[in-house]
C-alpha cells in the first residue's frame, strides 16, 4: 500500500503543473473575491477546496476499480459538463448578487450566504473531476490494479502532492483588500459565465 | 473649456518645442521608414508631430490636439496594417508585419514565462521578441506609464476619436458604469489564468474585436458562432459604445492591457492632480472623463482613479482649474526665466508626443505612401 501511494505521490509531483493551471481559474477568483486580509480565514476556505477535491478523487479511484473489477470503464460522460454546468452557473449567479448589491428577503439572502461559503467544496469536486492526461493515467492504473484500497491509496498519493502544487496561491492572499474583493467578484463572474458555457457546449 | 486655466506660450517656445519633438520622430521615424520607403514619408509624419506639438504649447489644450494625433495614428494603423490584409491595393512590406499585439500580450504572460509561448509572432520576433517587448514595455512604462493608452496605443485612437464624434451623449452613465469599471482587470486575471491553464490564446479567440483572420477560431461550428457573436459585441463596444455614450467603453472596460497598464503605471512618475481647494463638486470632470477615472468621493471632490491615462481632458473641461500634471502629485519647483516652460505637463507632453510619433512610424509613414498610391490610381 505505501508505495502504490508513494507511486500516486510521484505521478502528481511529476506533473502536479497541469492541475495547477486546470485549478487555478476556479480557486483563484473565488479567493479574490471572498478572501480576506487573514491567513486562517483564507487557509479555511483552501481547506474546503482541497477536500471537494479529495472527495472527487477518492470517488473516482472508487468508480476506476469497481470499473476494473467489472472490466469495463464506464463513466457517464455528461457528468463532467453537466457539473461544470451547474458550478459555472453557481459562480455567476453568487457573483451576480454580489456585484449589484442586491438585497432580496433574509432567507435568500441566507441561502445566498450559505451558497457563498460552501461554494469551494463545488469548485474542488469540479476540479477534481477534470480529467487531465495524468488524471487520466491514473485512472488506467486503477484499473488495472482493480481493487478499491489500492485505488484509495494510489489517488491519496496523487492528491496529496498535487495539493503542494495549488498551496502558495495562499501566499499573496493576506494581502487581499476591499478594491481586491470588488476586482475578484466580477472575474468569479467572467469565469462562472466561462465554465458554464463550457459544460453547456460538453452537454449539446 | 477653460481658457484660462493653462496659459498660452510664445509662438517662439511653442517652435522650439514642436522642434525638440521633430528632431527624434524624425531621426527615428526616418531610420526605420528608409528600409522599404521614401524618407519623405518619415517627414510628413515627423512634421505633423511637431506641429500637434506647436498647438498643444502654444495654446495649452493637450486633450483637443492630442486626440487629433491619436486618432490619425490609429487610423493609419488601419489603413495599412488591417486593409492590406484585405486587399492588394495596399502594398505589403515590412511595416505590415505586426511585431507584436500589446493587447494580447498582457493576458499571455503566465503562459510566455512557462512555455516561453505569445500568440502573435512573427520570423524576426521569435527569437528575440520577447526580450525586445519586455524592454521596450519597460521603456514605455518608465516614460509615460498609462499614458500609453491615451497617446500610443495603436488602437485607442479608434475608441477616442468617436467618444468625440458626437456632441452630447445619448446613453448617459449611470451607477453601472463605475461598479463595472474594474471589468477589464477581472478580464486580465480571469485571461491570465484561463490562457495559462488552456495555453490558448483565449483573448484573441473570444474578445479581440480587431481580427481579420479565421485561424484562431474554434473547428466547431457552433462555438465558431458564439465566438463570432462576441467578436461583434466587441465591435460594437468599440464603434458604437462610444458614440452612444462619449466615452471610451472598449479601453474602460473590455481591454485588459488597460488593466495591466493601470497597475504598473502607478511606477511611471506622471500624474494627473486635482486640487481640492479649486473643487466646487460640479462633477464635470466626472462626465467629462472619457475613461470613466473620475468619481465624486464622498467629501464632494473629484477623486482620480488609477484608470486615468493622462489624456489631459479632465484639464480642459473643469471651470475652476482644479486638475494639472504633475510629478507624483508635485508640482516642479518654479523660479528663473524657463520655470513656465519646465513643468510637469511640458515634459509629460513631450514624452508621450515623442514616443507616440516614433513608435506609429512602424506604420503611419506606410500609410501614407499607401494613400499616396491609391490617390495617384
Amino acid at each position: 500500500m505505501p508505495a502504490l501511494f508513494s507511486e500516486g505521490f510521484l505521478l502528481g509531483l511529476s506533473t502536479g503543473f497541469y492541475c495547477l493551471a486546470s485549478c487555478l481559474p476556479l480557486l483563484a477568483p473565488y479567493l479574490l473575491s471572498e478572501g480576506r486580509a487573514a491567513w486562517k480565514f483564507n487557509f479555511y476556505i483552501f481547506l474546503q477546496f482541497t477536500g471537494g477535491r479529495f472527495a472527487a478523487y477518492m470517488l473516482f479511484a472508487l468508480l476506476a476499480s469497481l470499473a476494473g473489477q467489472a472490466g469495463q470503464y464506464a463513466l457517464p460522460a455528461w457528468v463532467l459538463p453537466a457539473s461544470m454546468l451547474a458550478c459555472g452557473l453557481l459562480m455567476a449567479g453568487l457573483a451576480a448578487f454580489r456585484v449589484s448589491g442586491f438585497k432580496g428577503p433574509c432567507l435568500l439572502d441566507a441561502a445566498a450566504g450559505t451558497a457563498a461559503r460552501r461554494l469551494p467544496i463545488v469548485l474542488g469536486f469540479v476540479t477534481g473531476i477534470n480529467v487531465c492526461p495524468p488524471f487520466a493515467a491514473g485512472l488506467l492504473r486503477l484499473m488495472d490494479l482493480a481493487d478499491i484500497l489500492k485505488g484509495f491509496s494510489y489517488f491519496g498519493g496523487f492528491f496529496a502532492s498535487t495539493s503542494l502544487f495549488i498551496a502558495p496561491v495562499l501566499l499573496g492572499t493576506p494581502w487581499l483588500g476591499t478594491r481586491a474583493n470588488e476586482i475578484g467578484r466580477l472575474t468569479l463572474l467572467v469565469a462562472g459565465l466561462w465554465y458554464a458555457a463550457l459544460g453547456l457546449k460538453g452537454l449539446v | 473649456m477653460n481658457e484660462t486655466s493653462t496659459p498660452k506660450a510664445g509662438r517662439g517656445a511653442a517652435a522650439l518645442f514642436a522642434l525638440l519633438v521633430f528632431v527624434p520622430v524624425f531621426f527615428f521615424s526616418g531610420q526605420l521608414a528608409a528600409r522599404e520607403i521614401s524618407r519623405y514619408y518619415a517627414l510628413a509624419w515627423a512634421l505633423f508631430a511637431g506641429l500637434i506639438g506647436f498647438a498643444i504649447f502654444r495654446t495649452g489644450r493637450v486633450s483637443f490636439y492630442r486626440r487629433i494625433f491619436f486618432s490619425a495614428s490609429a487610423l493609419a494603423f488601419l489603413v495599412h496594417f488591417k486593409f492590406s490584409l484585405f486587399s492588394k491595393m495596399f502594398e505589403a512590406s515590412c511595416f505590415k508585419e505586426a511585431p507584436f499585439c500589446h493587447i494580447a500580450m498582457a493576458p499571455y504572460f503566465l503562459n510566455y514565462l512557462y512555455q516561453q509561448y505569445l500568440a502573435f509572432m512573427n520570423g524576426d520576433w521569435r527569437l528575440w521578441g520577447p526580450l525586445t517587448l519586455g524592454a521596450a514595455w519597460l521603456f514605455i512604462t518608465l516614460a509615460i506609464g498609462r499614458g500609453w493608452c491615451s497617446w500610443a496605443c495603436f488602437y485607442g485612437g479608434i475608441d477616442d476619436g468617436l467618444s468625440r464624434a458626437v456632441p452630447k451623449p445619448l446613453i448617459k452613465a449611470g451607477k453601472w458604469a463605475l461598479r463595472l469599471r474594474d471589468l477589464p482587470a477581472a478580464l486580465l486575471v480571469f485571461l491570465l489564468l484561463a490562457s495559462f491553464a488552456y495555453m490558448l490564446p483565449v483573448y484573441c479567440l473570444w474578445l479581440c474585436p480587431f481580427k481579420f483572420t479565421e485561424t484562431f477560431m474554434d473547428a466547431d461550428a457552433g462555438v465558431r458562432r458564439l465566438q463570432y457573436a462576441l467578436m461583434l459585441a466587441a465591435i460594437g463596444a468599440l464603434l458604437l459604445g462610444p458614440l452612444l455614450t462619449r466615452r471610451r467603453i472598449f479601453c474602460s472596460y473590455l481591454c485588459p492591457f488597460a488593466a495591466w497598464q493601470a497597475f504598473w503605471g502607478r511606477f511611471n512618475p506622471f500624474r494627473i492632480s486635482v486640487d481640492p481647494a479649486k473643487c466646487s463638486g460640479c462633477t464635470v470632470c466626472v462626465s467629462a472623463c472619457p475613461m470613466t477615472a473620475i468619481k465624486c468621493a464622498p467629501g464632494g471632490k473629484a477623486e482620480i482613479s488609477a484608470y486615468c491615462n493622462l489624456c489631459g481632458e479632465c484639464l480642459e473641461a473643469c471651470p475652476g482649474g482644479g486638475f494639472r500634471y504633475t510629478l507624483l502629485g508635485l508640482d516642479l519647483p518654479a523660479g528663473g526665466r524657463l520655470a513656465a516652460a519646465l513643468t510637469a505637463q511640458n515634459f509629460f507632453v513631450w514624452s508621450a508626443l515623442t514616443l507616440g510619433a516614433v513608435f506609429s512610424s512602424l506604420w503611419a509613414p506606410a500609410a501614407l505612401r499607401d494613400l499616396v498610391k491609391l490617390m495617384a490610381g
